[in-house]
């Protein structure tokens, strides 16, 4: 147990400083921007406004947000001072909505959306890739080609077939939101099944994405594995085939989980676009209208966000990935 | 060096990615050489065209007309009129109207027109309510006049008396020869909401986004080659430190920072090549970590311990004894680049963080442009379909150049 | 004469190539190995000896394909045999195999213990777990390895340990005979030492009765093996006991292939080191006549054209060329 203990601590260690690092480039990149950025924000947030009071007040307020008449150092403490808090400041284009507000209203539909659709891809991607390996033949000719194509193509386009297909030309789901315009959040019925409904296509166009990367990867490892020496050995000592196969695909696996937890930011990225398209109300269309409407503290907020949450995913995938690779514990012990 | 490109030829997969991915490059330079359109010039008064021939009326008029007697012109006319919709309505009147299900068959026109024209009766309410029965009255004017065998006057005003001069007909079997008319436009992917010209437009984009895959894969191929071979020949501390850096921006998500630079610099000062600078400098991680790991398998070969012996200079060891082992595998990673590049500037655009619109298309923006014009909904494929077939190709292609090499290089992956 | 554990008639199998070549890697070998001998297998990598070690076992699964010939174990023919039935009652029990490359021969997520327990319940249905644990254990500890390495994880293991395991698990269940494939060749001096005095300790002790030890270094050929066959493009060349065939080699490439080793061993020492030009023929197309005629040095025309049988000499020797055994000794002493 031991060995888990360390190989554990090593990578929440791990996961605190890459935080640390997220959080200070959140803070640093925005301030590099040439010249003053609160009067840069300010005067694009201000930009058709009239009244010269109402410009100073909001250059102003975030002067005063930002620090920025104070040292660096101490910009960096209250900058820390109020995220701890939960204070990203307010949004400029849905204003004087806070920004914390804003995220905690997208936040769930991104979990809830992304995470099942990347894990559920992750699996079909393994199976149908560990079948192409032991399969061969004409499975693998089928699959192969098809999933470098798939995983070649953008989430965004993706995306648009889906809705193209399935929901202006075949009419079975909706073409956009995450429940019924004429809706309103309950927990009736009809509100659930509406938001069952449009929850379909971003999470099979998302799954969709992920399978073909995962296929490919799968693929290579389990072919690699079957050609290993134990196998061949395993075989000689007369384990029947299904054993020997179940060895190949727990070895194969491992570095499967590696690589989720590697490229789980990327499979992130590509998913909050997907989003877009669908006008889901995650914190891709928050990126979107923040981008649209020149709203620093809202970019700023859901960037880092969304870089805790990649980092928790990434720390979660090292822990279990710790869990079942037996190594982990073993090569530590003493 | 002979033989491998061979072999690498001999591969399928490279070879019909090459194909692919040279068809372009070709289309690219050679189209801007036969058509010197701007590729933002605005040319239609309107959104989304649709694909096709566009004959220029004013000339067709005034060019010779010849008769021809073709006897399917009458139902062509019909069909290209009667959509499905008015078929459905034809028949739900005449099934209310009493005429038996099995007696209508609405896919054949002739028939159809033929029931319509002996049965409908705008007097009859039939039990609708008066805007369907004013729906059909509309439907069965606008039928009965493609039914019609007038020609068409044409005149024109007269400017003193203002009275209209007849100065020609035209009758149904008048024909134009396309060859004569003088002003043709060919859009063989219609007009986009701009109603700019989208082949012209895609071509330019194409070869814009290449352009940023190109600068943004050499960009990070080349921080990423430099990082690895220091720190996977180097090793101690100088490895620790590169591969701490390398660590750190392989979990924190490169599109994060990707927005966030972008960001920052401002729509004003983001060109293609700063996008695609960017884009570089944000993507050289896993080329960095690669290349590390066959340096380090690399570094105690026997011809790199002899020519540290014989006193070479790191560079010099690095670059003619590390380097040309290690140049497949940084060309397959190049390629890799190159098409991750082109698939973020388009993921940028689609958040509106692209380059700046007044210059150039790239291929994110078309797709920014038909998404917020909602072409995806409303039926228009040309603005979006060709953009995403011509992003797909360019990152299938190089990927299948890449599967092709892997196999050559790794023959362990070949069957 | 002693009980005959292994005889292999005429045996061919081949590879198939991905684009459906066929490689005739064993091409009609013939072997007997009886109880308590070491068959000693040599040739050059690439000649087909390993083919040899995999084709043996009577179990194939692709590329490797059966094509002819008999295998014989302890008088009973697995040839006709059902594969399922040659894998649960022939292998590991009556033949077993150690691979060439030992240091991944296991699987590197299962515990030792766990992969024994897998190998034995395939064979015995009805074994609880501790049973399998205390045989294991004995096995362990009679071949001198500490039973600790049973709750350990291959990667936990050194390479020497680590084929030690190997060759212990290889006999968990007493087979007749073993076949190691170049099991030392990886390994550093004491290891090699350590494991040829296991691979003895097994004949001694009767945990198995026959030993076939396939190798390119024929020094320790010589002291392992009782009798020694010389490989060559998938043909046996030459058959014999160990020292005749090392010290007084017949075939042209018996000759050339104990030349191009320093043997440290009297009388060998002032043999001058020559080294056999060429490489060995493409076995997608062989050579219809002789397959050395290529490198030989005696060759004669008629050698690329004549099908060279097996020549049986005095002393169970045999050798296969064209030439007599007087004609190639006049050959040697003339250089």
């Amino acid at each position: 147990m031991k060995g888990y203990q360390e190989y554990f601590l090593r990578k929440l260690g791990w996961f605190l400083i890459t935080f640390v690092f997220a959080f200070l480039l959140n803070f640093i990149l925005p301030r590099m921007m040439p010249g003053d950025p609160v009067a840069v924000i300010t005067q694009r947030v201000t930009q058709g406004m009239t009244s010269q009071t109402g410009v100073a007040k909001i250059y102003q307020e975030y002067s005063e947000l930002f620090g920025t008449n104070k040292p660096m150092l101490e910009q960096f403490f209250l900058y820390v001072k109020n995220v701890s808090q939960g204070n990203f400041g307010i949004s400029f284009s849905q204003y004087p909505r806070p920004v914390a507000e804003i995220i905690k209203s997208s936040i769930w539909w991104t979990v809830c959306l992304q995470f099942p659709a990347i894990i559920v891809g992750w699996l079909i991607g393994n199976t149908l890739g560990a079948l192409a390996a032991y399969l061969k033949g004409g499975f693998d000719k089928v699959i192969m080609p098809v999933s470098i194509f798939v995983s070649n193509f953008p989430a965004f386009g993706m995306a648009i077939i889906m809705v193209v297909i399935f929901a202006t030309t075949l009419k079975w789901f909706p073409i956009s939101g995450g429940y019924g315009f004429d809706q309103i959040p309950n927990m009736s019925w009809t509100f659930v099944w509406s938001v069952i409904v449009h929850y379909q296509l971003p999470f099979w166009s998302i799954v969709l994405i992920s399978i073909g990367g995962q296929a490919i990867g799968m693929r290579s490892m389990s072919i690699y594995e079957l050609n290993a020496d134990y196998v061949k050995y395993s075989r000689f000592l007369g384990i029947n085939d299904r054993k020997i196969v179940g060895y190949v695909f727990r070895n194969a696996m491992l570095p499967q989980v590696t690589g989720l937890a590697l490229s789980i930011g990327t499979m992130v990225g590509g998913a909050l676009v997907a989003e877009i398209i669908f006008s889901y109300p995650g914190l891709g269309n928050t990126i979107l209208k923040a981008v649209v409407g020149q709203d620093y503290p809202l970019i700023s907020g859901v960037t880092l966000i969304i870089t805790l949450m990649v980092l928790s995913a990434n720390f979660i995938i090292e822990i279990i990935y710790g869990i079942i690779d037996p190594r982990i514990k073993a090569t530590q012990a003493d | 060096m002979k033989n491998m490109l061979q072999q690498i030829f001999r591969s399928s997969k490279f070879l019909i990615g090459f194909t692919i991915f040279m068809t372009m490059l070709l289309t690219v330079i050679i189209y801007p050489l036969i058509v010197k359109d701007e590729p933002l010039a605005i040319i239609g008064q309107g959104t989304f065209f649709e694909p096709g021939i566009y004959v220029n009326v004013f000339d067709s008029i005034n060019s010779t007309h010849y008769t021809l007697s073709l006897n399917d012109a009458a139902a062509r006319r019909i069909a290209s009129k009667l959509g499905d919709q008015e078929r459905l309505d034809m028949k739900d009147w005449l099934l209310a109207f009493g005429i038996p299900e099995n007696e209508i068959d609405i896919h054949d026109n002739t028939k159809l027109m033929e029931l319509w024209v002996n049965n409908y009766d705008s007097k009859l309410a039939l039990g609708m309510t008066s805007a369907k029965r004013n729906y059909y009255a509309r439907l069965d004017k606008s039928l009965k006049g493609i039914l019609g065998t007038e020609g068409v006057i044409i005149a024109i005003k007269n400017t003193e008396t203002g009275l209209l001069e007849e100065t020609n007909s035209i009758v149904q079997t008048d024909y134009v020869n396309i060859g004569q008319v003088s002003s043709i436009r060919i859009l063989p992917l219609g007009t986009d909401n701009f109603g700019r010209d989208i082949l012209t437009e895609l071509v330019s984009a194409t070869r814009t986004s290449l352009q940023i895959g190109f600068v943004a894969g050499i960009i990070a191929t080349l921080i990423g080659l430099t990082l690895g071979l220091f720190a996977g020949y180097i090793g101690g501390l100088v490895d620790d430190v590169i591969m701490f850096i390398t660590n750190l921006f392989t979990v924190i998500p490169g599109f994060v920072l990707l927005i966030l630079i972008s960001f920052s610099i401002g729509q004003e000062q983001r060109g293609a090549i700063t996008v695609a600078v960017v884009i570089g400098f944000t993507s050289w991680v896993w080329t960095a970590r690669a290349v590390r790991s066959q340096v380090v398998s690399l570094r105690n070969r026997d011809h790199v311990n002899l020519s540290k012996l014989s006193g070479h200079s790191i560079v010099h060891i690095i670059l003619a004894d590390i380097l040309p082992y290690i140049a497949s595998y940084v060309i397959m990673a190049l390629i890799l680049q190159i098409s991750s590049g082109i698939l973020a500037e388009a993921g940028l655009s689609i958040l509106g963080l692209g380059p700046k619109t007044t210059e150039v298309p790239t291929l994110g923006l078309m797709m920014n442009w038909a998404m917020i014009y909602s072409a995806h909904v409303t039926g228009k494929w040309w603005a979006y379909i060709p953009v995403l077939v011509t992003i797909a190709m360019v990152s299938f292609s190089m990927n299948l150049m890449n599967t092709g090499l892997d196999q050559v290089f790794n023959p362990a992956l070949r069957d | 004469m002693s009980n005959v554990m292994l005889e292999v008639r005429e045996l061919t199998t081949k590879y198939v190539t991905r684009f459906g070549e066929d490689i005739y890697a064993v091409d009609h070998v013939s072997l007997k190995v009886e109880e308590g001998k070491t068959l000693g297998i040599a040739g050059e990598s690439g000649c087909g000896k390993s083919t040899l070690a995999l084709s043996l076992m009577g179990y194939y699964f692709a590329p490797l394909h059966y094509t002819s010939g008999e295998i014989i174990i302890d008088g009973r023919n697995i040839s006709g045999m059902n594969p399922n039935d040659v894998r649960k009652s022939i292998l590991g029990k009556e033949i077993a195999y150690i691979p060439q490359a030992a240091m991944n021969a296991l699987n590197p997520t299962r515990k030792i213990i766990h992969f024994i327990e897998d190998v034995i319940k395939e064979h015995e249905l009805y074994i609880t777990k501790k049973d399998i644990y205390d045989r294991a254990r004995k096995l362990f500890e009679t071949l001198g390895l500490s039973a600790d390495v049973l709750q350990k994880y291959p990667v936990e293991l050194s390479g020497g340990m680590k084929q030690r395991t190997v060759i212990a698990i290889s006999v968990l269940l007493l087979p007749k005979v073993l076949i190691a494939d170049e099991p030392s060749s990886a390994l550093d001096v004491t290891s090699q030492k350590m494991v040829i005095k296991m691979l003895r300790k097994l004949m001694e002790t009767g945990l198995i009765s026959s030993l076939i030890f396939i190798t390119h270094e024929l020094p320790l050929l010589y002291n392992v093996a009782d009798d020694i066959m010389v490989m060559y493009a998938g043909q046996i060349v030459e058959h014999g006991n160990a020292k005749q065939t090392v010290f007084d080699p017949i075939h042209p490439y018996a000759k050339g292939l104990m030349g191009s080793i320093i043997v440290p061993e009297k009388g060998l020492r002032d043999v001058k080191l020559t080294a056999i030009p060429g490489v060995p023929p493409n076995l997608k197309n062989p050579p219809s006549g002789c397959r050395f005629a290529e490198r030989c040095k005696y060759v004669q025309p008629e050698c690329k054209t004549h099908s060279i049988n097996l020549n049986e000499v005095d002393g169970g020797r045999a050798y296969r060329c064209i030439f007599s055994e007087e004609k190639l000794r006049e050959a040697y002493q003339n250089g």
